[in-house]
């Protein structure tokens, strides 16, 4: 179990990297949205975390196009996924989305897949690749936490009344939102070379599913679990994250079987946004040991 | 403008004092200037913070998980957020609410983040409140939803409830009525005996039809009521059901006049179904007119409708009550005195029955004691000529004796059964169990068995396995006789060997027809 201990060096953002989804965009199963691009033998797909849609990807999935296929899909109930798919008995546990991602892999991919999940997704990656350990080659998982309630020894970093805070902070913004209204988070950004697409469904949730995916993401608890991973395992930690702190990454570490733990110098819960060099830097490494 | 721009205050005096907070912070997070409007909203000395916090420090926990997963990712994909409105810390710890705008600009290749944030006290308590209310709505909308729930499985208890009693008294209707055929067979030198024999008989029919209705709307209730479509002519159905029914309607000192046309009118319909409802609204009239009234059963034909109307000169009908007439339970509190009993579903019944047939009801009073008439509306036939193989319904005597078995755990029933069947020229014997049945079959080689499906040592089902493998058991005729009239229990039958199936309590006519 090594660990890689890296310099804060972000990359800059620039739009003219991003690939050009809409050409790519498909359907699949239950009309989840799409964006197949790249090209390489192997395939590698892309989950976002709690908040926000595919598009956090953009940046990181661009430069990994030239040598992998890459398969990026929004969560349903996120971004522009069909709302009207969220069942909230399917997705009232986490085992919900991993099933999904079973079924993307199986129509989107031959050969056994990498994948790439943030936080909450890298939790439902895991969970599918036990499940179905065939079907991945490797599991990168960029900020991932097994439970983020303090319990007993474990410190998972957070009380009940925390995550009854959150809850009530998302009411406070979503207040008075319709689901065809774009949120007032959104703003009037003065970024034109963002598009259209990006700037109308980034980080735009229905409310109430907002607020029962919260409470889904927030009280699970996939300790158990961990001991059940065949999967190789890369665990990218922020060396200052509020949402996963290091001290998580290395009970995961300590739990995976075989995993790697690589630490970014990074504050904030999403490293492949604001220090994506860094992250880049590790997956390769880690990849590449593994001959993917 | 150039006197009043003298006097303007220099500009990092309008930034200190602006009439909202002013930050800007690393993209860490780190403060790096502060204005002291938002250090006075916060308690906060600017040395407290410059270098020392982060912004997301400031926040709550709610916040701070928000900032992770939703303000920070948009500020570095789209640059600027706004309108996000979260609480700060008091330095004294009590909470601030604050609505925030900020914006990444990058200054000689470096990035920093610009924030403006305003107070919103008031607007905060609105809010707040706004949510107390939907979260109350929300519950109320729960409880509504489980309240409704608790009514729906109530409703379903009550109509499984009706179906079970429904079932129940059939069973002991069918050796009573049996026995009461058999009494008025029987020539009484006692005046009164002869007279009770007729209430009997007319009381047991009276019964049997209650529970008959009973079981249907138990059958309305679960979707399952059969109808049975044939060509018929509505004239000839209408004229069995009024003959039926003049005993009744008479012994009730009422007038009956039957008005049908000359000419055959033939209907897409179930023609017992159809007896059924005109028996139900002529006994419905006859409960709610005074004795002497006048009862009227027409029939009107158009283009493509019959219409069938029932009138009476009863107390009528309260415009207030019109609307509900046809719901089930429905009875008249003014028409309590003159009831005659009755479990008011007669009239749901009917327009159950006249909806299966694709027609429709309606009724119309002029008021409290000016009579009712109701009328069943049903779309005519599109050809309008005989059917050959439509049915005359008639009693059928027995022209060859038969050797009949009845196997029925029941012995009354069994019994009456065995009687009624010797009078009118069979031979019958009877068994309560299937290992009897089995033994009576091979001495007397019956040409005929009636199987009751509920036998108590083997199934009505396997006994008729059975049966049809004794000797001459493939000639026999097999017919099975059950409480309930499921398709499915149909299926059964007739896999297991039976040409037959008769539901409880047993029409003798039809089963005479059977033996012919």
């Amino acid at each position: 179990m090594d660990t890689i201990s890296l310099d804060l060096h972000g990359l800059r953002h620039d739009s003219t990297i991003m690939p050009d989804a809409r050409a790519n965009e498909e359907t699949v199963g239950p009309s989840r949205l799409l964006h197949v691009s790249g090209r390489g033998q192997r395939t590698i797909v892309f989950a976002h975390g709690f908040g926000c849609d595919q598009n956090v990807w953009r940046l990181f999935a661009a430069e990994l196009s030239s040598r992998y296929r890459t398969v990026l899909f929004d969560l349903v109930g996120s971004g522009n996924s069909d709302l009207a798919l969220y069942d909230h008995g399917k997705y009232g546990s986490l085992d919900g989305y991993a099933d999904d991602v079973l079924e993307i892999v199986a129509s989107y991919a031959e050969a056994p897949v990498i994948y790439v999940g943030h936080s909450v997704s890298a939790m439902i990656g895991m969970l599918a690749a036990i499940k179905a350990p065939e079907l991945f080659a490797a599991n990168v998982m960029i900020g991932p936490s097994p439970s983020f309630i303090n319990e007993g020894s474990y410190v998972g970093g957070f009380d009940r009344s925390d995550i009854e805070d959150l809850l009530e902070t998302l009411d406070n913004n979503y207040l008075g939102w319709s689901s065809n209204m774009a949120p007032a988070i959104m703003g009037a950004p003065d970024q034109p070379e963002l598009g259209a697409e990006l700037t109308n469904s980034f980080c735009r949730t229905d409310p109430d599913i907002a607020r029962h995916f919260a409470h889904v993401t927030f009280l699970a608890d996939h300790r158990a679990d961990l001991a059940r991973v065949s999967t190789p395992t890369l665990i990218v930690q922020s060396n200052d994250d509020l949402l996963a702190p290091v001290a998580v990454g290395e009970y995961m570490r300590d739990r995976i079987r075989g995993s790697t733990l690589a630490i970014v110098e990074n504050v904030g819960h999403c490293p492949h946004l604001s220090a994506p060099g860094r992250c880049l830097e590790v997956t390769e490494e880690f990849l590449q040991k593994r001959g993917l | 403008m150039d006197t009043s721009r003298q006097v303007l205050v220099p500009i990092e005096d309008a930034f200190e004092r602006a009439p909202c907070g002013l930050l800007t912070t690393a993209t860490d997070g780190t403060i790096l200037r502060v204005n002291a409007t938002f250090c006075r909203w916060t308690g906060f000395a600017a040395t407290d913070l410059l270098d020392k916090r982060r912004v997301q420090d400031l926040l709550t926990m709610g916040g701070k998980v928000f900032h992770q997963t939703h303000w920070a990712p948009l500020l570095q994909m789209q640059r600027s957020v706004a309108e996000v409105k979260l609480e700060i810390w008091h330095r004294d710890g009590h909470k601030v609410p604050m609505l925030i705008n900020a914006v990444r600009h990058i200054e000689d290749g470096e990035e920093f983040d610009d924030f403006a944030c305003m107070l919103v006290m008031d607007r905060h308590k609105y809010e707040q409140e706004l949510l107390r209310v939907r979260q109350q709505a929300q519950r109320a909308l729960a409880e509504k939803s489980i309240a409704e729930e608790a009514l729906r499985s109530a409703d379903r208890r009550k109509d499984e409830f009706v179906a079970t009693i429904a079932h129940e008294l059939r069973n002991p209707l069918a050796p009573i009525q049996a026995a009461a055929r058999l009494f008025g067979l029987q020539n009484f030198s006692d005046p009164r005996l002869a007279r009770s024999c007729k209430i009997l008989d007319r009381q047991t029919r009276q019964l049997a039809r209650l529970v008959d209705d009973l079981l249907d709307i138990s059958r309305v209730a679960e979707g399952k009521l059969e109808v049975r479509l044939e060509q018929v002519d509505l004239t000839l159905v209408l004229r069995q059901a009024s003959e039926g029914a003049r005993g009744m309607l008479e012994a009730a000192g009422h007038t009956f006049i039957v008005d049908l046309p000359v000419q055959a009118l033939y209907v897409d319909a179930d023609p017992g179904r159809l007896i059924q409802i005109v028996e139900n609204l002529l006994t419905n009239a006859a409960k709610y007119t005074p004795a002497g009234g006048t009862i009227r059963l027409s029939v009107t034909p158009d283009d493509q409708t019959a219409t069938i109307a029932v009138r009476d000169t009863g107390i009528g009908i309260a415009e207030e009550d019109v609307a509900s007439i046809f719901g089930i339970f429905t009875q008249l509190a003014t028409g309590l005195p003159r009831a005659q009993g009755g479990l008011g579903i007669g009239l749901s019944l009917v327009r159950a029955l006249t909806e299966r047939h694709g027609g429709r009801v309606g009724v119309e009073s002029e008021g409290v004691n000016k009579g009712s008439q109701f009328t069943v509306q049903l779309p005519l036939s599109l050809t309008q000529s005989a059917n050959p193989l439509m049915s005359a319904i008639s009693a059928v005597a027995a022209t060859r004796v038969r050797r009949v078995l009845i196997v029925d755990d029941n012995e009354d029933a069994a019994l009456s059964l065995a009687t009624l069947l010797d009078i009118d020229g069979h031979e019958a014997r009877t068994a309560s169990t299937g290992a009897i049945a089995l033994k009576l079959i091979s001495s007397i080689l019956p040409d005929v068995v009636v199987i009751d499906i509920g036998l108590p040592d083997m199934s009505g089902y396997d006994l008729a396995r059975l049966a049809r493998q004794t000797a001459g058991g493939s000639d026999m005729l097999l017919i099975a006789l059950t409480g309930r009239s499921e398709i499915r229990d149909r299926q059964v039958a007739v896999d297991a060997g039976f040409q037959h199936f008769m539901t409880k309590p047993v029409n003798y006519d039809t089963l005479l027809g059977l033996l012919r």
